[in-house]
């Protein structure tokens, strides 16, 4: 290895003090990675993530890539907080650029107090607060290629704020122990390479500082690797699908779970083929899942509509990106609802849930299971990319709340004590018994056309009506057993907000700052989106003078849905809406609601004042 | 003994086709001794796809054209079901065209039926791809199956039957439920069945069909023969039947053999929590 007095580039470059100084304390830290596609931008922010997390800290981290394999802008960041988090903090505190391009990206958020961290090989920057190390470089010498230089980054920035050295490369172990010997050896030198650079500089040590936290037991994930441990652990054993963005990671990570239990996964030829191979194998006797995205739930959608009509139950989850079309396919929305409520030609039963945390997102997905049984109903789980793609600490999934309920399933043993097997009997909560092909003496018929109660195609009038009235009022009749909404805040507060899945991490840090501003407010979040959960949402509309619609689409699609089934409530409602491909920062939230009650002449609930950053 | 669904008189006009592979289908599943309780029937839209209904059987109705992907899930869901799914041209070679090619492919242990009539039979006598030029205005050539069939290097079992010829139709069906039951892979058998109402090729069809089993060179384990003696016969205006490809390879090559191995199946599996409870605690304890 050269030495720091051989090196024929300078070892950093600052414009920023040197002198020593006290760090600063944080209570909520941001870092920023930004570079270009393959620079390794995610691993920093995941190494970042795991060492907050041994620390007992909140983390959020998420990422801005594009729909390419390599190359092109892409950014990732982490937060870390004492507080529960779970959205993009709205300015950056520290930020590491690996090119010119993130150093001006980065910049347009960056705090006042905040500091540039950048790779020094290709560009320099004339600006106060920042350190230039030549990472590249200082890496590709001693281990022979540059591309470590993302873990020497990682390194200087432990230095910045002041890890634990110890801790610092246990991460390093825990992150690269799969691949093993060589990739695990270079990645701890690369780390040792940016520590030291950082140390050698002087006046970068401890710049800042985030006290530990309390947030222990809590582990860092997905939502989409929820789903998949969901699935398996509710005895989902077959799963088809196609790859697409933001869902694939569902399909790679059950890839990896279900062959050591006898499960199947199959990579479908297109959309079509997923969900009626899920279809085929429910029908077998399988709890079955699909996972899919805007384009690839429209070609699904005949048939959901045939499952529900043939009543076989399926899971499908929609990781909803920015639509229509191919749209936005790395970027943030919750614009498919409107198309799920009213869903496919005809009328047919479905139900729709929305989680918002990866725990959410694992009981959830053990919930549709058993609902899609019990009520041989078609269940959407709908997520969107920041829940799906992001990660988020989670308390630890807790297995001893797990139940797995089959329904009215007909086993071998129960099969032989039936005079009859009608696959549409008519009962009383419109759920016929279901037999499995291959349970001894009985045989069925299952059909999407209009059938009797034998399942043989009818035309018939009055059996259309009660068959019709058979599946539809499923949704009336299953209420009781939907997921029910949280709800946040003092039950007295009279400004309330509603939204579900990804939008909810920002909607409880915005009731957080308000209530620091001493402004109390009441937040919804649903869990069943359809049938909407008209018994839930009355109440609570009757309880708050207003209420805000939080989302991420363009026409306020759950307003919609809402002003439909409660028009009672209709002047109540406004919406704050985003559609710029972005998850919502929680003072996005906070300005829109100060504008929105201006322009409706509501009593003023926040002063104008200047623009809202976090406390 | 339970009471099951009963089967329903056939909608079909009197001397379609598919009568012939409604009775070989049923005296094949006999032969073989396919109990009804798992033997599964998928069926496609339009005329023929109606065929679960005629007989004593697990019947699924499927999607136009999707009833290979469910067929499909069934096996995989269960491997020890019999399943065989049957429809038409339509259904199988122009909205379904998808599943069809990538069925060779997949090469799961069941049997796909088409009983092609050259037409859109219960839409009342469109043009459909396998019509001949100028049947309906019809200015695309004809769609050939066992060509497409042929193309593919997957050990399958590939057969064309003639509905005036339901005894050699028997033995084949016969041959291809065994070769599922074995688990050898996928069995593909194109029957053809004449449109009484639409297209009535009766005639014209015995007159032209040549059993290739016949020829000199018959070789059903070598493709490259098989194919040169369909297009010969084709080119000389015969309409060839019999068994087109037999694979070599006589092993569990069938995606449900791979992909299930040893376990019983997804279906079968027992997904009880204490059932599984070590492996839920290790992927649960793997995250971070």
């Amino acid at each position: 290895m050269t030495t720091p007095a051989t090196r024929s580039v300078p070892l950093v470059e600052t414009t920023g003090p040197g002198e020593s100084r006290p760090p600063m304390e944080l209570a909520d830290l941001s870092v920023m990675i930004g570079g270009q596609g393959g620079d390794g931008t995610l691993t920093v922010s995941d190494l970042l993530g795991r060492y907050f997390l041994r620390r007992g800290l909140y983390v959020y981290t998420s990422r801005n890539v594009l729909s390419r394999i390599r190359g092109g802008h892409a950014d990732a960041s982490v937060r870390a907080s004492r507080d529960p988090i779970a959205a993009v903090k709205s300015q950056v505190d520290l930020l590491v650029a690996f090119d010119s391009e993130a150093a001006e990206m980065g910049r347009a958020e960056l705090a006042p107090h905040g500091f540039i961290v950048y790779d020094s090989t290709t560009f320099h920057l004339d600006l106060p607060n920042s350190a230039g190390f030549p990472f590249a470089t200082l890496v590709g010498g001693p281990l022979g290629q540059p591309i470590f230089k993302n873990t020497a980054a990682y390194g200087a920035v432990s230095v910045l704020l002041g890890f634990d050295a110890e801790m610092t490369r246990e991460v390093i172990q825990e992150r690269f122990r799969r691949r093993g010997g060589e990739a695990l050896e270079k990645n701890l030198k690369a780390l040792e390479i940016g520590r030291n650079a950082a140390l050698e500089a002087g006046g970068m040590a401890n710049r800042y500082s985030v006290a530990a936290g309390d947030a222990h037991d809590q582990i860092l994930t997905t939502g989409n690797q929820a789903v998949a441990l969901g699935f398996v652990v509710g005895g989902g054993r077959f799963f088809a699908g196609y790859p697409i963005t933001p869902a694939t990671e569902i399909m790679e990570y059950l890839q990896r779970y279900l062959p050591p239990l006898g499960g199947v996964v199959r990579q479908a030829e297109d959309e079509l083929a997923a969900i009626n191979m899920v279809i085929g194998a429910s029908y077998a006797g399988a709890r079955v899942l699909t996972s899919t995205s805007g384009p690839g739930l429209g070609l699904m959608t005949e048939g959901i509509g045939h499952a529900a009509t043939a009543e076989v139950p399926v899971v499908v989850a929609d990781c909803q990106r920015v639509g229509p079309s191919t749209g936005q396919p790395t970027r943030n929305e919750q614009s498919d609802l409107a198309h799920l409520a009213h869903l496919g030609h005809g009328d047919f039963p479905r139900f729709i849930v929305a989680p918002s945390t990866p725990e959410d997102c694992f009981e959830l997905t053990i919930e549709a299971l058993n609902l899609a049984e019990r009520w041989r109903v078609p269940v959407i789980l709908l997520l969107d990319q920041a829940l799906c793609q992001n990660t988020a600490t989670s308390r630890r999934f807790d297995l001893s709340k797990v139940e797995i309920d089959r329904g009215k399933r007909i086993t071998a043993e129960t099969a032989a004590t039936l005079a009859h097997y009608k696959v549409y009997e008519f009962t009383d909560d419109g759920v016929s018994p279901f037999a499995p092909p291959g349970t001894p003496g009985l045989w069925s018929e299952v059909t999407g056309n209009e059938h009797d109660e034998w399942g043989h195609v009818s035309v018939n009038p009055a059996n259309r009506v009660r068959q019709m009235k058979k599946r539809m009022e499923k949704m009336v009749k299953a209420r009781d057993e939907l997921p029910p909404a949280r709800l946040f805040g003092p039950s007295d507060a009279k400004i309330g907000f509603l939204g579900f899945g990804g939008t909810s991490g920002p909607i409880l840090e915005a009731m957080r700052l308000m209530e620091k501003r001493g402004i109390p407010t009441r937040y919804f979040q649903a869990r069943t989106l359809y049938p909407v959960p008209v018994h839930e949402l009355d109440p609570f509309l009757k309880s708050v003078e207003v209420a805000y619609v939080v989302e991420q689409n363009y026409s306020g699609q759950f307003a919609r849905l809402i002003r439909e089934a409660l028009p009672w409530h209709y002047e109540k409602l406004r919406s704050v809406l985003k559609y710029d491909g972005y998850p919502f920062r929680a003072p996005q939230i906070l300005a829109e609601v100060r504008e929105l009650a201006n322009a409706f002449r509501a009593p003023p609930i926040l002063p104008d004042g200047p623009e809202v950053v976090d406390g | 003994m339970t009471q099951s669904a009963k089967p329903v008189a056939p909608i079909w006009c009197p001397g379609c086709g598919d009568f012939s592979v409604l009775a070989a289908v049923k005296r094949a599943a006999a032969n073989v001794g396919i109990p009804v309780y798992e033997l599964v029937l998928v069926g496609g839209i339009g005329c023929s796809g109606s065929i679960h209904n005629f007989i004593e059987v697990n019947g699924l109705h499927a999607l136009h054209g999707r009833l290979l992907a469910q067929a499909v899930g069934v096996k995989l869901s269960n491997p020890s079901l019999t399943v065989v799914a049957a429809g038409g041209d339509g259904d199988g070679y122009a909205i379904g065209m998808g599943h069809f090619m990538h069925a060779f492919k997949k090469n799961a242990s069941i049997l796909y039926i088409v009983m092609n009539n050259e037409t859109y039979g219960l839409t009342k006598g469109q043009a459909s791809p396998t019509s001949q030029i100028g049947f309906e205005g019809n200015v695309e050539p004809p769609f050939h199956a066992v060509l497409a069939a042929l193309s593919i290097p997957a050990p399958n079992f590939i057969a064309r039957t003639f509905s005036g010829d339901p005894k050699g139709m028997t033995a084949i069906l016969e041959e291809a439920l065994r070769f599922n039951r074995e688990g050898r892979g996928f069995a593909f058998v194109e029957d053809l069945s004449p449109c009484v109402t639409y297209n009535d090729t009766y005639k014209l069809w015995r007159e032209k069909v040549l059993d290739v089993s016949k020829l000199p060179d018959y070789d059903p384990t070598n493709r490259n023969t098989m194919f040169r003696l369909v297009y010969e016969a084709l080119d000389q205006g015969r309409v060839p039947i019999g068994v087109m490809h037999r694979p070599k390879e006589s092993g569990p090559n069938g995606l449900e053999q791979k992909l299930v191995g040893a376990h019983p199946g997804p279906a079968q599996a027992d997904i009880g929590l204490s059932a599984n409870l070590g492996a839920y605690q290790k992927l649960i304890g793997s995250l971070a």
